[in-house]
């Protein structure tokens, strides 16, 4: 059993609000590229230095330099522009929509900088991270190239399998592909497959990061995944999914911490949940996580939720595998 | 104005004037008494009343000079909550995103003094503006209630207080916006009852704004929410809700955004004019009110103030070209 986190770490805290000050200064001109960077660095570093000090077992960047999951995508790639705003799922939480307007294409080193930054900062392992292509493609707003949304989700996978090419390059060993798009629009599963087994071809390990929505009925698509690990979020709604688990033949990450709710969970419910997985999966097979990004919550009960998770799965046993 | 057709109106909330935004920053920082920045509300709620009947709007409101956050002012103010740490909605834009701590209730009128003080200000209608029971549930965290149903009849319970005493103050037009309606489609249910809750006992015309969310599938299913008028941002969308109204026609009042409220610049009259012309295939003249898309807290004064501009003159516009249609040759 190992912990780990999924998207985006909160930016800043009501103490500490450096980068808010920062990106304020650079939107009035008071403040530099390289200097907003630099904030974005210290940020960074303050990030992987509290997932690290949580104990957290497989930790990423936090994701801070990400205005929201498909945003590092959407600027960096030719044929992608940012269009207007809209809700993010279930969540009083908004991105902006991708406008397609012309094939997309991408040198794949959209991350690689920021990789190598966070692999020098971090203590012990870090994964990496991408938009799932299914969420990405169907969260388009306007696209004037790509004819079907079968179309758009392989180009996306494409230009995706190409980062993750350039991650795997910098020494990245698994990558997180955040894929809420899978679980919210089940019936689109076979086109999302089709993407994954591009991305599957750069040749990283995966870890297919389901959430918001019940993964019941995906469990058996699911485990013909070329995939490392799936994660599955066992709060976000109603869900069978913990007795199902030994349908699976990947790692299975679970999220027992809810990202999107302040009650901290007692270790006795955590507990509970990880033993009910246990019971269909051995504990080599067996991620803990929270549910999404911690993100969604202000940042001191973020450390109290990786607090959480990190001392039900100690109580379990302790086993760090 | 009874008699006019394609009544103006904006969605509730305008750029606050930086002697007003500096003021409450002092006063987040314990450097500026309640009372001052009670005085500084005031005079920016007059500027802005004053603003709206310079640009001619119809149907006023207050500006919300006030309020931060639309969940959390009413938050600050309800037994049961309490405000959370700062939390990210998008960009550089943070949040205190309340907590459902234990039971709701509600000491007193939240907001039934400022409806007194700008009504006072102006003949025009000023309307009462509150957030909806699904949207403070779907905005804060629910510690306390064992299912979202629960905790939205509890909301929807104090929310129905505050709009019957608007109500007993003399709102004729009170709004209860529910933006989130459409955050979770399988519970439109419980926001259709829990309006039904606020608005049984109402005589005032009622109004509900919903924004940035997928329109599409709640309709037509949201026309069973019990209000008067929907108020939908349109311009941002490229007036494709309208599209649904083809095969469901729509049965309410319309109040119809026709400007962008997140960019910079405004779009021009003529093109704010075809939204409303868009509009008027769907709904009578009657039961049309062109408005900004959305609240315009995010803007500048300026900016706001401009947004408006441009939909009282795309109005006018449209309104001579139904006259002349009107009158015989």
């Amino acid at each position: 059993m190992k912990t780990t986190v999924i998207g985006a770490y909160p930016k800043i805290s009501d103490e500490q609000q450096d980068l808010r000050r920062a990106l304020h200064r650079h939107d009035r001109g008071e403040l530099d590229a390289n200097g907003l960077s630099a904030v974005l660095d210290e940020s960074t570093r303050w990030a992987i230095g509290e997932l690290n000090w949580a104990g957290i077992d497989v930790i990423n960047d936090g994701q801070i330099r990400w205005d929201d999951l498909l945003a590092p995508f959407a600027r960096a790639w030719n044929g992608c522009d940012r269009g207007s705003l809209e809700r993010f799922y279930d969540n009083n939480t908004y991105f902006r929509q991708p406008v397609i307007t012309g094939p997309i294409t991408t040198d794949g080193k959209t991350l690689v900088r920021d990789f190598e930054f966070a692999r020098r900062e971090a203590r012990g392992e870090l994964k990496a991270a991408v938009c799932g292509p299914l969420t990405f493609a169907t969260l388009v707003s306007e696209d004037s190239h790509y004819r079907s949304l079968e179309d758009r989700t392989l180009a996306v996978a494409d230009a995706i399998a190409a980062e993750i090419r350039g991650l795997g390059a910098a020494g990245a060993t698994l990558v997180d592909v955040e894929e809420p798009a899978l679980v919210a629009h089940p019936e689109h599963f076979a086109i999302a497959r089709a993407a994954i087994e591009r991305l599957a071809a750069a040749g990283v390990p995966l870890a297919l990061q389901t959430y918001f929505f019940p993964a019941d009925p995906l469990l058996d698509a699911l485990a013909a995944f070329p995939i490392a690990q799936v994660g599955i979020d066992v709060r976000s709604r109603d869900t069978h999914v913990l007795e199902k688990l030994t349908r699976l033949r990947q790692t299975v990450v679970l999220g027992i911490v809810d990202a999107r709710n302040t009650r901290v969970e007692t270790e006795r419910e955590l507990v509970g949940l990880i033993e009910a997985a246990l019971k269909r999966i051995p504990a080599e097979y067996l991620w803990l996580a929270p549910t999404t990004g911690l993100e969604y919550l202000p940042h001191d009960v973020a450390v109290e939720k990786l607090k959480a998770l990190v001392s039900a799965v100690h109580a379990i046993g302790g086993v760090k595998a | 104005m009874n008699d006019q057709v394609l009544l103006t109106t904006t969605v509730g909330s305008f750029g606050k004037p930086d002697y007003l935004q500096k003021a409450r920053n002092a006063n987040a920082r314990g450097k500026l008494g309640e009372s001052e920045l009670t005085e500084l509300e005031r005079k920016a709620t007059e500027e802005w009343i004053r603003r709206q009947e310079r640009l001619d709007l119809d149907i006023l409101v207050d500006g919300e000079m006030y309020r931060g956050d639309m969940v959390a002012y009413f938050a600050e103010r309800l037994d049961g909550f309490r405000l959370g740490g700062l939390v990210r909605s998008y960009g550089n834009r943070y949040y205190h995103k309340p907590i459902i701590a234990s039971k709701v209730a509600r000491p007193k009128p939240m907001t039934v003094d400022w409806f007194r003080f700008s009504q006072s200000l102006t003949d025009r209608p000023v309307k009462g503006m509150l957030t909806g029971p699904y949207t403070m549930l779907d905005w804060s965290y629910n510690e306390a209630y064992k299912t979202r149903r629960d905790a939205a009849l509890a909301l929807a319970e104090v929310v129905r207080q505050e709009a019957e005493d608007l109500q007993a103050a003399g709102a004729r037009y009170i709004q209860i916006d529910e933006p989130a309606i459409h955050a979770r489609p399988e519970e439109i249910e419980i926001a259709i009852e829990a309006m039904g809750v606020v608005t049984q006992n109402l005589d005032a015309k009622t109004v509900s704004h919903i924004c940035y969310g997928d329109f599409a599938a709640i309709y037509p299913k949201v026309l069973e929410l019990p209000v008067d008028q929907l108020d939908l941002a349109m311009a941002n969308y490229g007036y494709r809700w309208l599209e649904l109204f083809d095969k469901d026609p729509f049965t309410k009042e319309l109040a119809i955004g026709i400007v962008d409220v997140h960019t910079h610049e405004t779009e021009t009259v003529e093109v704010a004019a075809e939204g409303i012309r868009k509009g008027l295939r769907y709904v009578s003249k009657e039961r049309l009110l062109p408005h900004p898309d959305c609240g315009l807290k995010t803007r500048s004064v300026e900016e706001s103030e401009e947004k408006c501009r441009v939909v009282v003159e795309a109005t006018k516009l449209v309104r001579k070209e139904l006259a002349r249609q009107a009158t015989p040759a």
